[in-house]
């Protein structure tokens, strides 16, 4: 040890690179700034932002290419994003002035129409004389945010249920029904549960366990006064329902069931190998589970409760209030979400188009694309019944503190009554500024 | 590096005359200028890099970090209202703060210790010794979303293996991710399997320590772990000190293992300062009070940083210091 008693003078070398290494933390802060791409060029010169994969990248291009025929002067520039980057991409694309003309929204969309970066549309509307509610039907309140309208519907598809057809013709069970009630659905999931399969998917994905919730007469947020209101009888009984279904009744598996089935294995892909017999989510399973032969399939419309209440998934078209020219940008959207704008959206099978004629066309009920025979009536005949979401400008912030509070409770550790008490305070402290 | 080769050749030249009884500064010679020239036409991209690319946004976030900012609308004056709001009231950002302590606290000197242990082992002679220190270092390379996904797998309830081993002794292992008392160890242990990259820099320096200090250990009858604790250690304390810097730095700043494996579930049990800065940054619109996060996260760094270098005089040993 006596090597280490010597007289020791500095250490540059690593001072240097700690500091260096050091001052890439505050980097992360900033994040990736915004490619800038030619919003500013000329008024004709348009960017329109959008989510997806590929298939959703041929749709908006073939729709986009229909655009361009019709405005011959117009240059359009698709950004096609992936989905998890597609928020903070946009946020740092606005931030750097460089933000798109047109851009596609979702639940999140009143993070911007609240924060004043979205144009409110009702005069384009109202001299374009559309007429959103017979056009889109209960999906175009969904856009609107304090009386005003940010975003025309473009596409939108009610939950399904998916069933495993085969396991119900051999088990002689009623196929289910959008007149099945909740006893229904846990009488046919007790049925079909047993040998390690499970009869349901499972209630813990906010559009499935909101939709009890708003069946049971619940609301998330009280749309008037803004307050949330989850800790009321309503809400907390469905949420016991939903929690009994995993744990008293055990027709659902349960996370930790799940995460036994594999990483990254949900309601989705457990139902697609056969260890679960029912399954509610979107229209986005139909072209994978088409694609399969393990199991036979068919879909069906969501049950009700004292009312119905089915959750929808959808985007609308909005403009952004940078864009040089919003009077023609609107333009675009008229077309975009016109019938001959939205073919494309079924003729290519990426989503349900939000127009009520086009999800009534024959085109949709039975698509050239499927070659299974598919009960796609259920989306038009689900239509009616959508509620209109707690879309409020702190959507992710509500998202994450659900997810918070309610971690315990999906994991049979605490109950609905508990659960509702926390995320209700959870909640006030989050939304107490839009009052 | 630069000031030594800078200082020698002024020092070696003799004092200037002085003018006028005012001492003339030192003209450079033609070559030293020369030098100059290249010195700051190679630096300038690294400076212009860092002026632009991280000093700017350093400043702007300092700027930022007292005001409340959505990152849309302009920025709204609070003073320190956002540091206040984070030390006094934000009790997720506690849980955070106390989450990133707790792993940077275990993973750091755990991921020490077995780097220095694999790196020992890997260092005796024995056969496949390459195969070895390939797969020693193989996790270092598996990117994080890949590591993270086998973890799910590995450390699955039931089914996962590691559990299944716990079960062969009788231990009913926990649900690990699920469990708010075991996700954190959990997300060390993730950490601790890509040990092997500083195992690399402790080989590549026990390769550097002269055999003659072994020779006369030997001769004065010094045992292997002897051995071990008067030479290698001691040789290796710089790397030692380089991991230890390098690893306090890594462990503040985890990511992507918490976001990939658990979002910080479950309710904030493996929540951790920089995925929290990023959700609150670009979930949730709060640019202001994010950057306070990445300042506050700053100052403990380079706190502790400091902390590190202040003790390392006592423990770090550098052969070049010695000469002097």
């Amino acid at each position: 040890m006596k090597l280490l008693e010597t007289n020791v003078s500095r250490r540059n070398v690593l001072a240097g690179l700690g500091a260096t290494t050091l001052g890439v933390i505050t980097l992360t802060a900033c994040g990736s700034s915004g490619s800038g791409t030619a919003s500013a060029g000329g008024a004709k010169n348009f960017v329109m932002t959008v989510w997806g994969g590929d298939p959703d990248k041929a749709a908006y291009q073939t729709r986009l290419d229909l655009a361009k025929a019709k405005f011959p002067d117009y240059k359009i520039t698709l950004q096609i994003i992936p989905n998890k980057d597609y928020a903070q991409k946009v946020q740092t694309m606005i931030s750097g002035g460089t933000g798109p003309d047109i851009m596609q929204v979702a639940e999140d969309a009143n993070a911007y129409s609240s924060k004043n970066q979205l144009l409110a549309l009702d005069e384009y509307i109202s001299s374009a004389k559309l007429d959103l509610k017979a056009t889109f039907g209960a999906v175009a309140e969904n856009w609107k945010y304090k009386d005003k309208t940010y975003a025309v519907p473009d596409r939108a598809g009610a939950m399904i249920l998916y069933y495993n057809k085969g396991e119900f013709d051999k088990k002689g069970l009623a196929i289910p029904t959008g007149d099945w009630t909740w006893d229904d659905l846990l009488s046919t999931a007790k049925e079909l549960t047993g040998d390690g399969v499970y009869g349901y998917g499972g209630t813990e994905w906010w559009p499935i366990w909101m939709s009890f919730a708003y069946q049971n007469g619940g609301k998330i947020i009280d749309p008037d006064s803004g307050r949330p209101t989850v800790d009321t009888p309503e809400v907390i009984e469905a949420l016991q329902f939903c929690q009994d279904l995993i744990y008293k009744h055990k027709v659902v598996p349960s996370k930790v069931d799940y995460a036994n089935m594999g990483a990254g294995v949900g309601g989705d892909a457990a139902f697609a190998s056969g260890k679960v017999m029912m399954n509610s989510t979107g229209f986005w399973n139909i072209g994978s589970l088409a694609k399969q032969d393990k199991i036979s399939w068919d879909v069906a419309q969501i049950w009700h409760g004292k009312e119905k209440a089915i959750s929808a998934f959808g985007s609308g078209l909005a403009i952004s209030r940078s864009s040089k020219n919003p009077a023609d940008a609107f333009k675009i959207i008229e077309f975009m979400t016109s019938a001959e704008g939205q073919k494309p959206i079924l003729d290519l099978g990426q989503d349900v188009p939000a127009r009520q004629d086009l999800q009534n066309s024959p085109e949709f009920l039975k698509p050239s694309w499927l070659k299974a025979d598919v009960n796609m009536e259920v989306f038009p005949e689900s239509t009616p019944s959508i509620f209109k979401p707690p879309f409020i400008p702190e959507w992710n912030e509500m998202q994450k503190a659900i997810t918070d509070a309610t971690a315990d409770f999906w994991l049979g550790k605490t109950d609905a009554a508990a659960t509702a008490a926390d995320l209700q305070k959870r909640l006030g402290s989050i939304v107490k500024t839009q009052a | 590096m630069t000031t030594l080769q800078q200082k020698n050749p002024a020092q070696a030249r003799p004092p200037e005359p002085a003018v006028n009884g005012i001492p003339a500064k030192p003209r450079p010679s033609k070559m030293r200028r020369k030098e100059a020239r290249f010195f700051w036409l190679f630096i300038s991209p690294w400076i212009f890099g860092f002026v632009v690319f991280l000093l700017g946004p350093m400043l702007a976030s300092v700027y930022l970090s007292f005001t409340d900012w959505d990152s849309f609308t302009d920025p709204t004056w609070v003073g320190f209202g956002n540091y206040v709001k984070l030390i006094t009231e934000d009790t997720v950002f506690h849980k955070a703060l106390w989450n990133t302590l707790y792993f940077a606290f275990f993973s750091v000197p755990l991921g020490m210790g077995i780097a220095l242990w694999l790196a020992a082992l890997l260092n005796k002679k024995m056969k496949a010794r390459k195969i070895f220190r390939t797969l020693v270092y193989l996790p270092h390379l598996v990117p994080i979303v890949a590591v993270a996904l086998i973890f799910q797998m590995i450390l699955a309830p039931d089914a996962g293996p590691l559990n299944r081993i716990l079960a062969v002794f009788g231990v009913d292992g926990p649900a690990w991710l699920f469990d708010s008392e075991w996700v954190k160890p959990a997300i060390i242990l993730l950490s601790l399997w890509q040990a092997g990259g500083a195992t690399v820099l402790l080989l590549a320096g026990m390769k550097g320590i002269p055999q003659e200090f072994y020779e006369a250990a030997e001769i004065d009858g010094a045992s292997s772990l002897r051995q071990f604790w008067s030479i290698t250690f001691p040789q290796l304390t710089p790397i030692i000190f380089f991991n230890l810097i390098m690893g306090i730095i890594g462990a503040f700043q985890v990511f992507a293992q918490v976001y990939i494996l658990t979002q910080g579930g479950p309710d904030n049990a493996s929540q951790m300062l920089v995925p929290l800065l990023f959700t609150e940054a670009f979930r949730n619109y709060h640019m202001g009070y994010a950057s306070a996060i990445s300042w506050l996260l700053f100052l403990m760094v380079m706190a502790l940083t400091i902390l590190a270098f202040s003790t390392s005089r006592k423990w770090v040993f550098y052969e070049t210091e010695v000469k002097n």
